[in-house]
Parts: C-alpha cells; structure tokens; sequence
C-alpha cells in the first residue's frame, strides 16, 4: 500500500466496521488529519491576440513549474476579465501582466504597489496581498527623506523587494509599433503608447491635407476596451490610461523625465507640507468652468468614491498610491488650492500631481451605492467605480466624439483647450525660448508650456480601430488604413514590418514592465522563499530572445528604467547574464529540475515518489 | 475604411462562382431550373424552420456581446483542462504538417470553402422534387447554432494559436491578416468550444452521405471539403482536437434529431398544387407525433397569395 489515497479509503473503512469507541477515535486522529496532495498552481494571462509577449511568459514559466513537480496551468483571459479577477477580485494564484506607466516613473510607485496598507483594498494598490514590516517601514521613509538619504533608502527598498519578490519583473519591453510615416512624424520621439507621445507628433504637410476633411490620425490597437468604458479610475478597463490622459488633464505631466506644468500654470511650495497651485484658464468639454473646487474634488474623491456616504471609505481602483500623497486640500479661490502633502519629497509630491481631474459636477452624483435595477449588491461598491462613463466630460486636449463598441472610437481636437491656445498666441515664443521645459513658472499660457506641446495636437480627429491581432494591426498599417499600431507587438508580426515597404518599425522604451505577480493572499505563495525559488524558474534572458524577439531588457528592479535609483548590484548590465538576486537554476534555457527540487526541500517542501510537489489539500 | 469590404467581396465572388460550378455539376442544368420554381415555396413550407433559424442567427449576432459579458462572469474557464486533456496535439500536428502550399490550402478551405460547404446544399436541396430535405438540413443547421451559442456562453476557452503562441501559429491570420478582420465579425476569439467550423461541416458530410441516391457527386466534394476544413481548424491552430471532436458529436447528434423531426413518410405525398394543405398536414402530424407544441396559428390568408 504505497498510495495516500488507497490508505485513507481503508481506514475510513476500518473506521466503519469497527465501530468500538477505542478504534474510531484512533481512526479519527489518523483519517482526521489533512492529507497532501500536487500543488496546482494556475496563472493567469491574456491570450495572445491581445498581447502576444505576457502569454508566452506565463507558458514558459507554467513549463518549468512543471518540471519541478507543480500541476501548473495556464489560463487565458481577455484584459478586463484578468483585471477584474487579479485586481479587484483577488482571485488568482499567479499572473503575468504589463505595468501601467510608460514613461520612467518615481520610486514612489512601490508605495501603491505593495505597502500592506492596501492589502484589503480592490484595485491597483497592492493587488499581491504582500505583507511585510520592512518594506512598509523603508516605503514610509522613502516618502519624507531629505533628498541625500532617499537615495539610500530607495535602493535598500529595491534590495528588500528584490528579495522578496511581491512580484517578479521579468523585463521591460520596448514599446514597439508599426508605423507610416508619410502623414506624421514624431513617433521616435515619445513612445506613441504615451499620451505626450500622441501629442507632440507632427504633420508632415499640412497642404496634403486640404480636402475639406479634417485631419485624422488613425491608429489600431488589439484592445477593445477603450471602445466600451471611459472612466478613468475603472482598473479593469484601463491599460496605459493613454487616450484617458487626452481626455483628462492632470496638474502636471512628465516631458522627458521632468515635470511639467499642464493644467496647473505653476506651483510654489509655501511651506514644507504645502504646495499652492494655480489653475490654467480652462473650461470643461461641457462648457462648464474649470474651478479649484474641481481639484479639491479630485484628491477627496480618490481617496473615497463614496464622498463619506458609506460606512467605510471606497477607495479608487486606480491613483490610490499618488492620490494618498495629498493629506488634505484647501480651496483658496476659483483658481488656485493648495494641497497638504505632509512633508513628502519634492520629486513624490509631484507624483501626487499627475492624477486625472475629474469635474465634480458630473462625478459627485456617482458618490452613491451601485445598484443593479435597483438593488444594492454591496455597499464597497460606488456608482463611481462601475459607470462606464459614456460621453465622458474632460477638460484635455481631446474629446469624445462617438464609438462602436470591439470597433473603433473617435475622439476630437478641444479647440478651448490651452495647447491649441499656446499655439496661436505663443508661436513667436516657441520659436525663441527653446528651452522651456525648465521653466516652471509662468503667467501667460505659451510661456510654461514647452514648445513641442504648443498648438498640438496636430490632428484633429483621433480615430482608434481595434483590430484581432498584432499581425492584423500590423497589416492595417501597412494597407493603410491606419497610420500608427498603439499595442504590444510580438514575435511574429515584427518581422512583418520589415516585409511591408510603407511601414516602418518604431521602437522606444517603454517602462511598462511585464511581471509574473503572486497572490500572497495564498500558500505556499505566502512564503517569500517559495516566491524567491519561482522567480528563478523565470529565465528571463531566454524569454527576452524567444518571446520578445530581443526588443526587450531583462531586469531585477522594477525601476530599471530609471537607472539613477538602482543600486549597482540590482542592475541587469550587458555583462550580466543572469538575475543577480534570484539566478535562473539551469543553463541556457534549460532547467536543473532537480537542483530546484532540492532548493525546494531545503525550505521545508515535500516531495512524493514521483517527484510531485506536496501541498496541503486546499 | 477597414479591410472588411475588399474580404467580403471577394468571399462572395468564390461562393457564387464555386455554386455555379457545382450546381452545374452536381445538380445538372435541368433540375437547376427547378430551383427557381421551388425555392419560394419550399421555404414558405418551412416558414417556422427559416424563423427558427433567423431568430438563432439573430439572436447569436445582437445579443452576442451581453452572452459574452455573462460567459466572462458566470462561465467554465476550460482553456487550461483542455490543453490538460489533449495536451501538444495541435503543436504537433502544425509542426509536423506544415508548408506554405498546405497554409494557403487550409486557409482557402477555412473561408471560401467553408463558406461554399454552407451555402451550396440549399441550392441542391431546393432542386428536389420534394421540400424534405431541405427543411431537414435548416432544422440541422438551426440546431446547431442554437446549441453552439448555449456551449459558447457556458464555456469560455481559447484556442491553441491564443494559448500556446510559441508552439502552435496563428496560420490563418499570418497568411491573410485581414482573413481576422472578417472572422472577428461573425465570431469572438473565446468562442473555440465546440468548433461550429467542424459541426456544420460534419452535417452537411452527413446529410450528402444520407442524400448520395440523389446527388452521387456531391458526397465526395462534401466530403473532402468538409474533412479538410476538420482538419484545417486544427492545422490552422484555431481550434482543438477537444473542440473538432465534440463539433462532429454535434453535428450527428443535429442530424439525428432533425430526421426525428421532419418525417420522412409525411412529406413524399406533399402536393405541390396544394402547398398550404400539406404543409398544415405535416405540421399537425408532427404536434401529434413528437408532442411539438409550438402554439403556431396558421394564417388562413396566406393561402391566398401561393
């Protein structure tokens, strides 16, 4: 009798033919206990139509799992259904997924990333269920230190994370799209992912253009959820927040790693907890003004969509970490407010400013409790947080004009908006004062806004078409029906540039990294050095050749990106061929099954005869 | 300006043509003439097949994206059991198999000659003397959408080519992309259990070998042409070996039950001249028979118009 399972069976027929007290109880205690069988792990993705590099992650991943003993299995889901199971749901054991930001991104991202503070929160805020006194220590620090010491304490935060591996990042990709550029130019110089990207790109001549159309620029995407949902804080809609960041301005944005004014004129710190700002002169796409109270809405409103009408505070899905920068805000008059960070860093408070203002006129009736036909379904639930806020009203550069949902959308130039402004009354400015993005301060619109933003968009009408595939959006390009892809581009439909003469291929950096996330929520994924022992299965050199076809760098820190931040030994050099904290066990793409196994052992797993991970029955 | 126009247009053009051979070939010219003369009563016989028929197709057009908004809350996620189950069959098959003549063969088989597969029996069926057959295969056919669209909301699984990227190309796209353009329209990428692809083929293999006395010709092209779109959803990597051996256990199943439906024996007196009166004999008889309580009224006006 060598099985588990033959073993219990008989004793529980024992247990039954005997009967006397003295046995049963014997038979209890032995039957009683839990028995243990294969630890199934399932991760979660999207399939490959939608993005053709995450999937081919989690099956390499799901492949060497296997080897060691786990029953591993892949599970595909399109993005809204893997965001609203991973991020508001908790519901998954592993998951490989793309972070949001594109653009290199402050430390302080770690905070609403993995500070347990969030733990029971739905949303982008720590979605892992990662626990741990340290890193929620250090993530505090990070926030209030004097600019010399937060160097420090940001690489020792890097150092504990990497460690621990709340999530393991696998590699930042380059953003990658298929392009023409006989209409617009500019696609090099902002990933055309990015909304700043979108907007300095520039048309190659105006003349061509004067056929009584206005001007479009159309791109194709695989992600259909900007045709269905336009609400900027619903997480399982959103991506990048690409078309979310024209349609929503925020008080400041990030040109090439500096901050830049944007709806805020200017900002001055009037004390070490106080930042005033002073509002552009805008208006909202329903006509309605733009007022400081709309800011002070915003903060308040992130923190809890419920506005304090339920019992609890419901959090944002989406800005929770930056928005909990803001302490308080306090409405001086129409234009300027201030905003009480309690003494966080300079560099984290501007974070803080780059959240989409929401106008309060539309979002304070969504304060309420969602119902469905009438009836509440649970009072953590907002109106705020399910609407899917059709015919959204922004202030951005760019409104809503109409949609067909898996089709396409269409968006229009806001010819209220400040950049179209700048670029009638700013132009001689633009061409004189080239180095504008220095400037923080400024009275007259043009004066503060760099020139590459000035008079942009350089579109009128911003048509996106969602398309099957990479390869589909590719061939759009390349036939011309589109003149840009806006998603991530794999393996198969890179070469396919090549072969097509009118479309080039476009690649930038992206700080978008891929991740294989762990629901620490549940065992053996609680345990830090199981985590540890997942993450070197990951062989992220090989899945950069093979599923990104080498457009991508293989990283340890998920602030790669911004290489003044890591510390020497967390950086992926070109002379570093492995993860220098949690080393690949095998050797070129090959897995040393049993030396994991034995790692395995040595933190205290079990193994049975047929070299099957043991856990207990869940 | 999408791709979808210069597709369609050329699905339409292949259709026509390969009909027009195969009507020639199959049919014969003579009884071709026939079809004009019976199509319109034939489906004014089976006015409440055609409905039911329309409703399906309707039904599985508009009311598509909410069953995909329920499959996406309430369905069986499978993707993962199935590749459990069947594991690198279709990896090995386009593995093994694959060379672009064989690319462009499958592919072309996948779209126009499905496409034709589907069409070309009402053309044939119409050119019979009675109107049996041709309800029988709209029964069919209805069946097996209807049954597909109730699996499509309970079941959501993807494909190998969505799965399994490294190991089994997406052909059908890479050869064509703008072939994805057109599927996208009549179909959503979670819809891969079972494969209607394989079940329709399967019944009009079966309904061709079951009607070989009347068309000889046609059961061979039926069924190569449906054997290789079978094999073309694996090779293809859109479908799995799960999905094609369930589609064909459809389509036997579709065929069995629209004989049971439409019975043979009530329909060989079925008098042209009298159309309104068979076909309220048949109607009745089959309330009688199988307890078909479908709460039709007959119009006693349109009588009139036949």
């Amino acid at each position: 009798m060598t099985g588990r399972i033959s073993r219990r069976d008989a004793l529980a027929g024992i247990g039954l033919a005997v009967g006397s007290a003295g046995c049963a109880g014997r038979a209890r205690n032995i039957a009683g206990r839990e028995g243990s069988s294969q630890l199934v792990l399932e991760i979660r993705t999207t399939p490959a139509d939608e993005d053709p590099n995450g999937i081919r992650i989690a099956r390499a991943l799901a492949e060497n799992l296997d080897a060691v003993g786990v029953d591993t299995r892949v599970e595909t889901m399109n993005g809204t259904d893997l965001h609203r199971t991973v991020l508001l749901n908790h519901d998954f054991d592993v998951y490989v997924g793309q972070y949001t930001e594109v653009l290199p991104f402050d430390p302080d991202v770690l905070y609403g990333l993995i500070h347990s503070k969030f733990t029971a929160e739905a949303g982008w805020q720590n979605p892992f269920g990662f626990t741990d006194l340290d890193v929620d220590e250090l993530l505090e620090q990070q926030r209030a230190a004097a600019e010399s010491d937060r160097a420090r304490i940001v690489s020792d935060l890097q150092e504990s994370v990497c460690e621990k591996q709340p999530f393991t990042v696998v590699a930042f990709p380059d953003a990658l799209a298929a392009a023409r550029t006989d209409r617009f130019v500019g696609w090099e110089t902002g990933p055309p992912i990015s909304a700043t990207g979108l907007l300095t790109m520039d048309l190659v001549d105006e003349r061509d253009e004067d056929d009584g159309e206005p001007v479009t620029l159309r791109l194709a995407t695989t992600d259909g959820r900007i045709t269905e949902n336009w609400n900027p804080i619903a997480a399982e809609y959103r991506r990048y927040g690409t078309f979310m960041s024209m349609l929503y301005d925020r008080l400041a944005i990030v040109d090439d790693g500096t901050t830049i004014p944007w709806l805020a004129r200017e900002w001055e710190w009037i004390d070490p907890e106080t930042i005033e700002i002073g509002l552009r002169d805008s208006t909202w796409h329903d006509g309605e003004p733009l007022t400081a109270e709309d800011v002070a809405f915003t903060y308040e409103f992130l923190r809890d969509t419920s506005m304090g009408g339920t019992e609890m505070p419901v959090p944002a899905p989406q800005f929770r970490g930056r928005g909990s920068i803001v302490e308080s805000t306090d409405v001086v008059d129409d234009s300027t407010v201030r905003l009480i960070v309690g003494g966080a860093d300079e560099a984290v408070a501007e974070r803080a400013l780059q959240v989409p203002i929401l106008p309060r006129h539309v979002w304070i009736d969504r304060a309420e409790t969602a119902t469905v036909g009438g009836f509440e379904f649970d009072t953590e639930t907002t109106e705020a947080l399910v609407t899917s806020n059709e015919d959204p009203v922004g202030s951005g550069p760019m409104r809503f004009i109409e949609s067909t949902p898996g089709e396409r959308v269409v968006f229009e130039r806001n010819p209220d908006h400040f950049l179209v402004r700048s670029g009638s009354d700013g132009s001689e400015d633009a061409e004189a004062d080239g180095d504008t993005a220095e400037s923080t301060a400024g009275t007259e619109d043009g004066e503060s806004i760099p020139a590459p933003y000035r008079g942009k968009p350089a579109f009128e009408r911003l048509e996106v078409a969602i398309v099957g595939s990479d390869v589909s959006a590719v061939q759009w390009v390349a036939d011309g029906y589109a003149d840009g892809t806006v998603s991530n581009l794999g393996p198969d439909s890179v070469p396919r540039i090549g072969r097509e003469s009118d479309a080039r291929l476009v690649s930038t950096q992206s700080a978008a990294f891929y991740y294989v996330g762990y629901n620490a929520r549940r065992a053996p994924l609680s345990n830090p050095r199981f985590r540890g022992i997942v993450a070197s299965l990951v062989d992220k050199s090989t899945i950069v050749d093979d599923a990104f076809a080498g457009y991508a760098r293989p990283a340890t820190s998920p602030l790669a990106t911004s290489p003044e931040w890591v510390p020497g030994n967390l950086r992926w050099d070109d002379d570093r061929e492995e993860d220098p904290v949690h080393p690949f066990r095998g050797e070129d793409g090959s897995l040393d099954a049993e030396a994991t196994r034995e790692a395995l052992r040595e933190i205290g797993y079990r193994f049975d005869e047929s070299d099957r991970l043991l856990a207990r029955d869940q | 300006m999408t791709p979808l126009l210069p597709v369609v247009t050329s699905v339409l053009f292949w259709v026509a043509a390969m009909c027009l051979v195969a009507g020639v070939a199959v049919v014969g010219p003579r009884r071709l003439y026939g079809v004009g003369e019976n199509l319109v009563p034939y489906l004014r016989e089976s006015r409440r097949e055609v409905a039911a028929l329309i409703v399906v197709l309707v039904v599985s057009g508009i009311g598509r994206p909410a069953l995909q908004s329920i499959s996406e809350v309430f369905g069986l996620r499978l993707t993962g059991l199935i590749f459990a189950l069947e594991g690198n069959f279709v990896a090995w098959l386009q593995g093994t198999f694959q060379s672009p003549r064989l690319t462009l063969y499958f592919s072309s088989v996948y779209v126009f000659g499905y496409a034709f597969l589907l069409v070309f029996p009402f053309i044939a069926y119409a050119a019979l003397p009675e109107s049996t057959t041709l309800k029988r295969l709209i029964v069919a056919y209805t069946l097996n959408y209807a049954i597909g669209l109730v699996l499509y909301t309970v079941v959501l699984a993807y494909g190998p080519r969505n799965l399994m990227p490294d190991a089994v190309t997406s052909l059908l796209y890479t050869f064509n992309p703008n072939f994805q353009t057109l599927t996208g329209e009549v179909n959503v990428e979670t819809n891969v259990f079972p494969s209607l692809h394989t079940s329709l083929s399967v019944t009009v293999a079966t309904f061709a070998a079951l009607t070989h006395g009347r068309y000889p010709r046609w059961t061979p092209i039926a069924w190569w042409i449906a054997g290789s779109v079978v094999v073309s959803t694996m090779y293809l990597g859109i479908h799995w070996l799960t999905d094609v051996m369930f589609g064909t256990a459809l389509a036997l199943g579709c065929v069995y039950l629209s004989y049971r439906y439409v019975d043979a024996v009530g329909d060989r007196d079925g008098d042209v001249a009298d159309q309104n009166a068979a076909d309220r004999n048949v109607a009745d008889r089959n309330a009688a028979d199988h307890n078909v309580d479908d709460g039709a009224v007959e119009d006693p006006t349109e009588g009139g118009s036949a």
